[in-house]
């Protein structure tokens, strides 16, 4: 009979950096992010996989990481709106955020980075219509949807 | 808010699986991509001592063409079904479907026995599946068995799963050759209104042959047979035209229900629709 488990024991890569450590099954892979790893770029909000503030990516593909179970990440790579910016430079998205004002109140804007960059990852060269489908799942109630979108097709011509 | 503690199985075989689900009863629940699941046990609505992850089954993951049908893991997400070389290319309809499926992430993290399993009334691929006259292979410990889709949706939140049975995977076949098809849905924030799939032959500028299903707006998608039967031999545009305006019992079987969404008489108007237009799109 196989075993029933509280907790597990968990290795990722997070950001290009190994952590090991015991997880309870319940700990949401959000949770471990914030609350563990202290990395509290990655948002908490709707913890119902509708408004993406919690995007991170497990080996490049886009999660909600309120609703995914840390225990699920063993062995895979994480990577979080930390792990961008190599040192001091800012990855091409961040900089085209910047510049066309992507963000107001800025609470999405970790969640739509990630989105970006994940939706680069597999179109490289995405249409506007391509663009704005993919990013449909990560809301901005401040509405710089215009600002979000120019910013993503300014990247990827300038990569 | 932080989910309540529970404990994981992670079983590797298909008996070991069934007989802990067989064992804990209303205790477990079986768990794939956990994106209906998780949610739910966040907000109080379904509470669990055990998931069963169902995740480390033999053959879960894989999409296979056997010359016949596609065999489609129970495991297999939403994102694989909407990419996969194969689904595109004998299922096309199911993988348009899969497209519109919730958002990005739910797609990467979603599986399609899940879906399934879950038979939320507002999901978009069994709709398809019902065209493809799908089936799903089901097995507890005292054996496997196959059983149609049609017959395994029962209504809204409810399958002929047995408490000890996990669904494996679902087949299904290609649609004949010079068969076409089409997918429509509306959609209010991911969450679909209504859908409709339409599989046509057209031979002489005349229907020879078609299948129709509707979904989201009753208990369960419904494949539309009466109406199929009315529409041979009519051209594409009488056919569309008894769809819009054709009498109501047609779509009794969808049992349309008023909720948020829309009230019933708005929700079959919507489905007409849709299904014309789908209709009108494998023509085309």
């Amino acid at each position: 009979m196989p075993e029933a488990r509280s907790s597990v024991p968990l290795s990722v890569t997070i950001n290009g950096q190994d952590w090991s450590g015991e997880v309870a099954v319940e700990t949401t892979l959000l949770e471990l992010i914030r609350e563990r790893m202290q990395l509290t770029g990655t948002k908490r909000s709707c913890e119902s996989e509708v408004c993406g503030a919690c995007t991170v990516l497990i080996d490049g593909q886009p999660i909600s990481s309120c609703s995914y179970l840390a225990f699920e990440a063993n062995g895979k790579q994480v990577l979080t709106v930390e792990g961008l910016a190599n040192g001091d430079q800012l990855h091409p998205l961040q900089e085209a955020f910047v510049r066309n004002v992507g963000a107001q109140c800025g609470y999405c804007t970790p969640g739509q980075l990630m989105a970006a960059y994940a939706l680069l990852q597999v179109n490289p060269k995405p249409t506007y219509q391509e663009a704005a489908e993919w990013m449909s799942g990560n809301i901005c109630r401040c509405g710089c949807y215009p600002a979000i979108l120019r910013s993503i097709l300014e990247a990827a011509e300038a990569s | 808010m932080g989910l309540n503690a529970f404990k994981l199985i992670e079983p590797a075989t298909v008996h070991e699986a069934a007989a802990e689900l067989g064992r804990l009863g209303e205790q477990a629940r079986a768990y794939a991509g956990g994106v209906s699941l998780l949610p739910l046990m966040r907000q109080g609505l379904v509470q669990t001592d055990y998931l069963v992850d169902l995740k480390h089954l033999p053959g879960v993951d894989d999409v296979e063409w056997d010359g016949l049908r596609l065999r489609i893991g129970a495991a297999v997400t939403h994102r694989r079904l909407e990419t996969d070389p194969n689904v595109r290319e004998y299922l096309p309809l199911l993988a348009e479907a899969e497209r519109h499926v919730g958002n990005v992430r739910v797609r990467a993290q979603g599986t399609i026995g899940g879906n399934l399993c879950m038979a939320d009334p507002h999901a978009d691929p069994a709709t398809p599946l019902l065209i493809h006259e799908a089936t799903v292979s089901l097995a507890s410990v005292s054996g496997p068995r196959e059983v149609a889709l049609d017959d395994f949706l029962r209504g809204d939140f409810e399958t002929a799963l047995d408490p000890g049975e996990v669904l494996l995977a679902v087949q299904a076949e290609p649609l004949p050759e010079g068969w076409r098809s089409a997918f429509q849905r509306l959609e209010h924030s991911y969450y679909p209104t209504a859908n409709a799939a339409a599989a046509v032959h057209v031979q002489d500028g005349r229907i020879g042959a078609v299948r129709l299903a509707a979904g989201c707006i009753g208990p369960r998608p419904r494949r539309l047979r009466e109406l199929e039967a009315h529409l041979e031999g009519l051209s594409p545009t009488d056919a569309a035209k008894l769809i819009l305006e054709g009498h109501a019992h047609f779509f009794e079987s969808l049992e349309p229900v008023s909720d948020l969404l829309g009230s019933a008489e708005y929700k079959l108007h919507v489905t007409r629709t849709l299904l014309a237009r789908a209709l009108e799109q494998a023509c085309a």
